[in-house]
């Protein structure tokens, strides 16, 4: 990474306040085998109900840098707008860091700028559901190689803290949130896991 | 009072050369000269050597009364001054001065006549002086219809030079010396031995003498600014944030206000709760305005919020309320018997025979939306009024708050603030008049009212909806007949007579503008107007009809030229009849080589109009992309007769091809239950850095008289590009915006 | 409430939620950085915070941690900062009312991409919205700038 952007990266950090107290704790879930793949299956349709939502899937938007507008509040589905590319680092600093509009406290303003106490960015290139279909989302997810090397069990975790996802179910504005609750979301991905990371054929 | 009688006759000097003609409502009256504003708070020892100079110990002050919305109208209007008096434009002041029939505007008279631009016949020129008259009685000081320069240029360079001379002859009485051998130069009267008398010096002088009437302007060849290089009287300023505009007014003990309006636009305010808004902090008065409510705090943000927080009972729609509706209103026009008929030549029925081909264009309503938000301070006390405010129709606003005060318009003092944009929006008044009812409820104290940009937005008065019905036949490989009916609502009857009080009998030139009075010869060639009622309130938007005329009708010629199998510039050039137009556009094909091989996936358009009397010619070069279409190149070819400043002369012309692109591209305004539906830049963008093509610009000086620029670049640029999407996709776009049709990069 | 703007500390009795433009402009008179949409549309409010460009009308003043610098400390009449010369040299303005915010944003990309592309550019600097359409200008003064910050 070029020294520029690093310093860029420290702005980014430094000049955001502290991120609020807002983990939440993973519970336990069922333990591992004790659920039918049928059942497994159910919950990744409503996990895939999650993940396909615009307030999930706007950005993660795989290889591409540019995130998505799409959804009830945006009329047409579209690149975001002003040109906006978060290049390789993800939060934009390249060119334009997400920071710059995205900053500071999430506002009901009414189409302004979301922003949670966290770098606003694109998830990693290998997390690309914009558009994509079950069979491919629910593979890249039990996908070690793809998603992160991460256990089912820590991605129930990578949900519980990452204060960016939470941000799916308080949109702010007049923004429709992601269906459901965090901690339903979390359970179903337990139970997922649990049934053996089931996908549709 | 000997010397004030003195220097009232100086403004004569200024008046009546710019007065020709001299026909219809009282020769007397239109003769009569008009008070110099300057002398009411002059001291001693300055001097107003006309109404556009003024020298006081300070210096040098030149005042130019057209409006600065940014199109660099106080730098023209200073150089025009500066180049007879022999000032440096960084050494001399700028003020806009104050509302006065002084400043009345001779050249928009020229767009308000039924004669086309190119037209400098007898009766033309008669009726344009008989408007003028008018005009000068009203005393019209508008900022508008792109004469700033048009006006000026003469009236403008006249004063610079009287006073020069009238400064030379204060010098020659003073030292002895023989006025022809002084000179002049940087400022200062220059004695034969090279000593320099500072103008300031000399002021007390002048004013005491007879002033020198008979001048004698400089050859352009002598010009040591016209038609160079120059920098903007305001750049360091505005690159340095130490520029303030209206919005950024500071005074003692200022208040800070908002309002929030009907959304049904122009409805009325049935009643309001303010108890949860009256206790939020800062607030200081929670007051009914006409549409609304005010809400006057300590600071703008606080305004915001408790306006927000008021719950209002909105009166009910006063138009048709839904876009449905008025688009059936314009349809429904095309059955009323005409608002004009500004060309019918040949036999136009008998040449489109039994299949002529038809088309029928769109254009939305759309808003003007500058940067800065409409704004004004407004402060009451003891009888005065003070208004600070970025205007380009002072002298309305000081009437309509005077009603308002309940107090005589020479009461009210117009301060007339530098402008973050207007695009037409300062024309209207609606914010002066809102701050002045909120002022009466906080005499003594200076309020200023912001529009938030919703509230801007909601509430501006839009550029028409318009619809065109149009009918062509080709024959031998050209345009044998044209048919142009258009339906539009009245700019003059909404802006002027509805919202100003001036009553606009007769046809509205505007509905038709850039329709009628093009210099295409074709043989059969009829334009008709329709007047549309019932629609949301419109106003003048940046080249007011041809904006979106010039979309119709070269949209639509494009297509006839495209049946007669002919090529998109050479029809246009045969077409065309008058020299300078045809020039300009051979000067585009040259310019964007037309004709060369572009290559795969790639198309090119051109379009033509002439507005406010500016020809202006733009070839637009485009690539289909798989992601969308990328404009890559504008060609603009023009020609104002003379270019004041080079530099500020191609910023206009790109700033307006980006405009028209752009909002031809991106924008539209849409009515819902009475009201304006979009009310932020998320849905209405106009064109972002990157949509921005490379612009290219000639200027040719042909014209035989000079012109504006601030508008004729926004027409022609729609109908290019739609021309070029044809070239490049096949895809004919016949309404605005495109984005609905086709996908942008 | 404390905050540092443009080297100056000031003692603030304000709402912590107040957005950062309207502390500047109403109650500490800096009316450089201008208000425009509201929103994080058009970037006429743009400001520095520890140097990086944010939309001053969307942070909330109780959220800023770092030393504001506004167009005012950028660079002065006397001693302009080498985006501002760039963009008396190519004369942008034209109504000047975003420019405020454009060169802000401009110092603080070029801060971060000395040798930015015409992409770069493009990506960089389309959030803020120019009305007047001074676009063609910005860039070429963008470029000139990445010039003279790099010695050329």
């Amino acid at each position: 990474m070029r020294p520029v952007l690093i310093k860029v990266l420290l702005a980014v950090v430094m000049s955001l306040p502290l991120p609020a107290l807002a983990e939440i704790a993973v519970p336990d879930g069922p333990k591992a085998g004790t659920v039918a793949r049928k059942e497994g299956l159910e919950a990744w349709e409503r996990m895939f109900a999650v993940v396909s939502h615009p307030r999930c899937a706007n950005c993660h938007v795989g290889p591409s840098d540019r995130p998505m507008w799409s959804g009830e509040s945006y009329g047409r589905t579209r690149p975001h707008g002003m040109n906006i590319r978060a290049g390789e680092s993800r939060i934009g600093a390249e060119t334009l860091p997400c920071a710059t509009c995205h900053i500071g406290e999430n506002s009901d303003v009414a189409h302004s700028a979301p922003a949670v106490a966290d770098d606003w960015r694109l998830a990693p290139v290998e997390a690309n559901w914009f558009g994509q279909s079950a069979q491919t989302i629910c593979n890249q997810l039990r996908d070690p190689e793809l998603n992160g090397d991460r256990h089912y069990t820590e991605i129930a975790e990578h949900l519980g803290h990452d204060v960016i996802l939470h941000w799916a179910w308080d949109p702010g504005g007049t923004r429709e949130p992601a269906p459901g609750t965090l901690e339903a979301h979390i359970e179903d991905i337990l139970i997922w896991g649990a049934a053996g990371m089931p996908c549709p054929e | 009072m000997g010397r004030l009688k003195t220097i009232g006759r100086r403004a004569f000097l200024v008046g009546s050369t710019a007065v020709v003609g001299g026909v219809a409502f009282g020769f007397y009256l239109y003769k009569k000269p008009v008070e110099n504003p300057l002398l009411a708070d002059l001291g001693s020892d300055e001097a107003a050597l006309t109404p556009y100079v003024k020298i006081d110990a300070e210096g040098v002050t030149l005042i130019t009364p057209r409006a600065d919305k940014g199109q660099g109208a106080y730098s023209v209007q200073a150089a025009m001054i500066a180049e007879e008096l022999d000032v440096e434009l960084d050494r001399i002041r700028v003020d806009p001065g104050v509302p006065s029939p002084a400043y009345w505007n001779r050249a928009l008279a020229d767009e308000a006549v039924p004669f086309a631009a190119t037209d400098q016949g007898a009766m033309a020129t008669a009726a344009r002086g008989t408007v003028g008259a008018v005009m000068k009685i009203m005393g019209m000081q508008v900022t508008g219809g792109s004469s700033t320069v048009a006006d000026g240029f003469e009236k403008l360079r006249i004063a610079g030079a009287v006073a020069r001379e009238t400064l030379k002859a204060a010098a020659a009485q003073k030292t002895g010396v023989a006025v022809a051998s002084l000179r002049s130069q940087g400022g200062a009267v220059i004695l034969p031995d090279g000593t320099e008398i500072p103008y300031q010096e000399l002021a007390a002088d002048a004013s005491r003498i007879e002033p020198v009437t008979e001048v004698v302007l400089r050859q352009p060849e002598q010009w040591r600014l016209i038609g160079k290089p120059m920098l903007r009287v305001d750049t360091v300023a505005k690159s340095t944030g130490t520029l303030d505009y209206g919005i950024d007014a500071k005074l003692d003990g200022m208040v800070h206000a908002a309002v929030v309006l009907n959304p049904r636009q122009g409805g009325v305010l049935s009643g309001y709760d303010a108890s949860a808004a009256k206790d939020m902090r800062g607030v200081k008065k929670i007051v009914p305005v006409t549409g609304g409510v005010g809400v006057i705090a300590d600071n703008t943000w606080r305004a915001f919020q408790a306006a927000a927080a008021v719950e209002c009972d909105w009166g009910p729609a006063v138009f048709a309320p839904e876009m449905a509706d008025h688009w059936a209103e314009l349809e429904q026009a095309f059955d009323t018997d005409p608002d004009s008929r500004g060309r019918d030549e040949g036999d136009v029925e008998n040449t489109l025979g039994q299949t002529p081909l038809t088309s029928e264009y769109r254009a939305p309503y759309l808003a003007h939306a500058p940067l800065e938000p409409i704004n004004a301070v407004v402060l009451i006390k003891d009888g005065r009024v003070d208004v600070w405010t970025g205007t380009q129709v002072p002298r309305f606003t000081q009437n309509n708050v005077a009603a308002i005060a309940g107090v005589e318009p020479e009461q009210v003092h117009i301060h007339a603030q530098m402008m973050g944009g207007s695009f037409g929006h300062r024309l209207e008044d609606e914010v002066a008049r809102r701050c002045t009812e909120l002022a009466m409820e906080m005499k003594g104290v200076p309020v200023k009212l912001t529009f938030s940009r919703e509230q801007d937005f909601s509430h501006d008065y839009l550029r028409p909806a318009a619809i065109a019905r149009m009918r062509g036949a080709v024959e031998g490989g050209t345009v044998k007949a044209l048919d142009l009916a258009v339906s539009a609502p009245s700019v003059l009857t909404s802006q002027m007579a509805e919202r100003q009080g001036m009553p606009m009998p007769g046809p509205d030139s505007s509905i038709s503008q850039a329709l009628w009075d093009q210099p295409y010869g074709i043989e059969n060639y009829r334009v008709t107007a329709h007047r549309a009622q019932n629609m949301a309130p419109v106003s003048s938007w940046r080249s007011v009809g041809a904006s979106q005329n010039a979309f119709f009708h070269e949209g639509f010629l494009s297509e006839l030229i495209t049946a007669a199998g002919g090529d998109q510039l050479e029809q246009r050039i045969a077409l065309c009849t008058d020299d300078v137009s045809r020039r300009v556009l051979e000067t585009v094909g040259e310019m964007s080589d037309w004709g060369r091989e572009l290559g795969p996936d790639r198309g090119r358009g051109v379009a033509f109009c002439m507005s406010f009397g500016t020809p202006v010619a733009e070839v637009v070069e485009l690539t289909n992309t798989p992601d969308g279409i990328r404009i890559d190149n504008v060609f603009v070819a023009t020609d104002v007769g003379r270019v004041i400043d080079p530099v500020n002369f191609e910023n206009l012309v790109q700033g307006g091809v980006v405009f028209g692109l752009g909002h031809a591209m991106n924008c539209e305004i849409t009515i819902s239950d009475g009201g304006i539906e979009q009310t932020n830049f998320h849905e209405y963008e106009g064109m972002r850095l990157y949509q921005c093509p490379q612009i290219t610009v000639k200027a040719l000086e042909h014209n035989s008289r000079i012109r504006g620029i601030g508008e004729p670049p926004v027409p022609p640029a729609a109908p290019a590009l739609a021309s070029a999407i044809f070239d490049a996709t096949g895809v004919r776009l016949r309404e605005m915006p495109f984005n609905k049709f086709v996908d942008f990069l | 409430m404390k905050l540092t703007v443009n080297g100056a500390d000031y003692a603030l009795d304000v709402e912590p939620e107040m957005p950062l433009l309207w502390v500047l402009r109403d109650e500490l008179g800096i009316t450089g950085p201008k208000y425009g949409c509201g929103i994080a549309q058009c970037g006429a409010c743009t400001v520095h915070i520890d140097g990086m460009a944010v939309r001053s009308c969307s942070v909330e003043v109780g959220a800023v941690d770092g030393e504001v610098t506004t167009i005012e400390g950028l660079g002065t009449r006397e001693s302009l900062h080498a985006v501002q010369a760039a963009w008396i040299e190519h004369q942008v303005a034209q109504c000047g009312y975003c420019q405020s915010g454009q060169i802000m944003a401009a110092a603080s990309f070029l801060e971060m991409n000395s040798e930015p592309t015409d992409e770069d550019i493009d990506a960089a600097m389309s959030a803020n919205l120019c009305r007047c359409g001074t676009y063609p200008r910005i860039r070429a003064a963008v470029k000139t700038a990445a010039a003279k910050l790099n010695g050329a």
